[in-house]
């Protein structure tokens, strides 16, 4: 993804949070459904076509603590699964 | 098949070796004849056990389970480990330990790269464990077969049912396991299948409401004071998703239904061992029929691969993790029910008194609930 793109989640996917941080990622159409993550839950919850990889990368940082160096390019490859999968598309 | 590759290869063979068992276990879903000390079990035949191996490797095969009856009671035990050696499969046995003498667990471990063993021990003491098994000095006999696995460099795996009867000793059992150097331990729900059917209705099981709480207990506080690895044997629905996903994580510990055939102890193809009761999972003779035709022809097999991720019913088909849970067993739910898609019986009584865990239902259903 590039650095201007706005990640948009599909909004007819249903991300179901739990006591523990984690959630259930689940797709109506398929009846597919993933387990998430905390730090992935986060990025999820971003991606509404406003915030750029930058953005959130930022967000993230004040939100967690000893973030590794390489965070952005993890970032970035969760967000590029997604759009693979067809669960989110790009804002230009 | 597509593409020469099979769809879904059968990945594990479940071996139930010896018709009888050295112990008269009250919760037996199998139900085996008892064998008093000296008995000799009637068991699967070497040569036809070879035959099975040649052709499930064509089809995919990996790896074996030794099941009962008790496996280690087969009069061929030690022939049957060189061929898994010699076939260089994965090798999973489930004993009770009693005959596990240190010539047989150093067969056991050399027999495989990946032995796994669980060995039942159903109380941490012996009044406990041997009022569940039957058998006077049973107790001993176990804790001195998981040592000698132990000593062979093993990490054996301790399985213990739990019910009204030793439901106190979940953290003592834990203790102990510790103490003789298990590798995990793993709690199971007495099933209401065969024997287990009368312990459910004489209610010495537990209720719903308390089998839950258990399960929480074991995920969130008693696994948090031990270093071992601790399995509580309830349906995904109830397990946290950080403990099946994630690098952490111990993943489904499901019966992988779908890439699994059962072989009985005459030579019989089954489903898994539900077929020494429900005759109509059992699939024909392995000196008769060939296991490709087996694997690929037989119309059971056939549904249950076309139907589940459509035909689930009751909670199940509203549970967003039915995709990787398929109905936790499907063999316990048609044992009750005569159906392949009927739902887990720990699922719909969960269900009923309040407690299924509502974010792993579908929206639907819980927008239906809220109105």
């Amino acid at each position: 993804m590039k650095s201007d793109d706005r990640p948009l989640a599909d909004p007819m996917l249903v991300l179901r949070e739990e006591f523990d941080d984690w959630a259930i990622l689940f797709d109506p159409d398929t009846g597919d459904s993933f387990g998430v993550n905390p730090v992935s839950v986060f990025i999820f919850k971003h991606l509404d076509g406003r915030n750029t990889l930058d953005d959130i990368m930022h967000k993230l940082s004040v939100e967690c603590e000893d973030a590794p160096d390489d965070a952005e390019q993890y970032v970035a490859e969760f967000i590029d699964s997604l759009v693979q999968k067809g669960f989110a598309g790009f804002e230009q | 098949m597509e593409n020469g590759k099979l769809n879904y290869p059968l990945r594990s063979l479940y071996f139930y070796l010896t018709e009888g068992c050295n112990l008269k276990c009250r919760h037996c879903w199998i139900a085996p004849k008892y064998l008093a000390p000296g008995k000799v079990a009637q068991g699967l035949d070497v040569k036809l056990f070879q035959s099975i191996i040649n052709q499930a490797k064509l089809l995919g095969l990996g790896s074996v389970k030794f099941t009962g009856g008790e496996p280690l009671m087969h009069p061929a035990i030690f022939e049957l480990l060189e061929v898994v050696c010699n076939e260089e499969l994965d090798l999973n046995v489930e004993t009770n330990g009693i005959l596990c003498t240190s010539e047989l667990a150093e067969a056991l471990k050399g027999a495989s790269k990946n032995t796994f063993v669980s060995v039942s021990l159903d109380g941490a003491d012996a009044d406990t464990h041997e009022w569940v098994r039957g058998v006077t000095g049973s107790f001993e006999a176990a804790l001195d077969g998981i040592r000698n696995l132990v000593h062979a460099g093993l990490k054996p795996q301790v399985i213990m049912t739990i019910m009204q009867r030793n439901k106190n000793q979940m953290e003592a059992m834990v203790r102990l396991a510790e103490q003789i150097g298990a590798g995990s331990v793993k709690f199971n729900l007495v099933q209401p299948t065969e024997r287990g059917v009368a312990m459910h209705e004489a209610m010495e099981t537990l209720p719903i409401e308390e089998l839950v709480e258990l399960g929480n207990w074991v995920e969130h506080t008693l696994s948090a004071s031990t270093n071992i690895r601790l399995v509580y044997s309830h349906p995904l629905a109830f397990r946290p998703l950080g403990k099946m996903f994630g690098d952490k994580g111990d993943g489904w510990g499901l019966c992988g239904i779908l890439g699994i055939l059962g072989v009985l102890a005459d030579g019989s193809y089954a489903w898994c061992g539900i077929g020494e009761s429900v005759p109509e999972l059992v699939f024909g003779h392995a000196a008769i029929k060939r296991l490709e035709k087996v694997w690929l022809e037989t119309n059971v097999l056939e549904n249950l691969r076309e139907g589940f991720a459509t035909k689930l019913e009751g909670v199940c088909a509203e549970c967003l993790l039915k995709g990787i849970c398929l109905g936790t067993c499907v063999a316990q739910n048609y044992y009750r029910s005569k159906s392949l898609w009927s739902a887990n019986w720990y699922c719909e009584g969960a269900r009923k008194a309040g407690l299924f865990p509502e974010t792993r239902l579908k929206p639907k259903v819980v927008k239906e609930k809220n109105l």
